[in-house]
């Protein structure tokens, strides 16, 4: 079979890169340290000073939030609860607070602001899916 | 015998242990001094119970919570 040589032209990026490795060998491994930070920083909470703003998120919903943190106690107050929450069987721990604020009552209180947001959320999530 | 890495919710700290079939969260909580929490794969998942083997429901190097114990509620709805 006759070949018609109709040009050259460069190889994909992807491929020459390939080739290289080969060539040179695997580049060295890079360790990528863990980050080591409470539960309420990493999902996007911020502080100031005893107050905490951010959402308890689910898979289901998001809600925005605040926490007052006393020497004695934490508070813990959603905003605007929906009509899955309002129908759970705990809605009864939601206190008005005014302005569509929620007090949640914590029949055990969690001993750090991280589990208590963990809490809520576990509670957002049964309540979607009761 | 699995890897897991327990982070503390509270203080984000990462402890890495190491745990063999049969191993009860009641054993992890015990080994890391954690008395007073209870262990969970996050938020969307339950806790496990004390005396439940976490071994076969976890996988190989996998990330769970500790968080102290809280409940919602009121003498009257808890």
């Amino acid at each position: 079979m006759r070949v018609k040589e109709l040009g050259t032209r460069p190889a994909p990026n992807a491929i020459r890169e390939l080739f290289s490795q080969v060539v040179r060998g695997h580049a060295p491994s890079i360790s990528v340290l863990r980050r080591e930070i409470p539960y309420w920083r990493e999902r996007g909470w911020t502080r100031n000073g005893n107050n905490y703003t951010g959402s308890y998120q689910t898979a289901y919903a998001a809600f925005q939030g605040q926490i007052q943190e006393r020497w004695s106690s934490i508070d813990f107050f959603l905003y605007s609860p929906s009509r899955q929450i309002r129908s759970h069987s705990h809605w009864t721990c939601f206190a008005p607070r005014g302005d569509d604020w929620y007090l949640v009552h914590m029949a055990r209180r969690p001993k750090d602001v991280s589990s208590g947001i963990i809490t809520i959320e576990r509670l957002i999530t049964e309540a979607y899916e009761q | 015998m699995k890897k897991l890495s327990v982070v503390v919710a509270g203080t984000g700290q990462i402890r890495d242990v190491e745990i063999e079939s049969g191993t009860t969260a009641g054993d992890i909580l015990a080994q890391l001094n954690l008395a007073d929490y209870l262990l969970s794969k996050g938020p969307n998942e339950p806790f496990f119970a004390n005396a439940e083997s976490v071994y076969d429901k976890v996988k190989d190097g996998e990330k769970i919570f500790a968080s102290t114990k809280a409940e919602v509620g009121i003498t009257v709805c808890a």
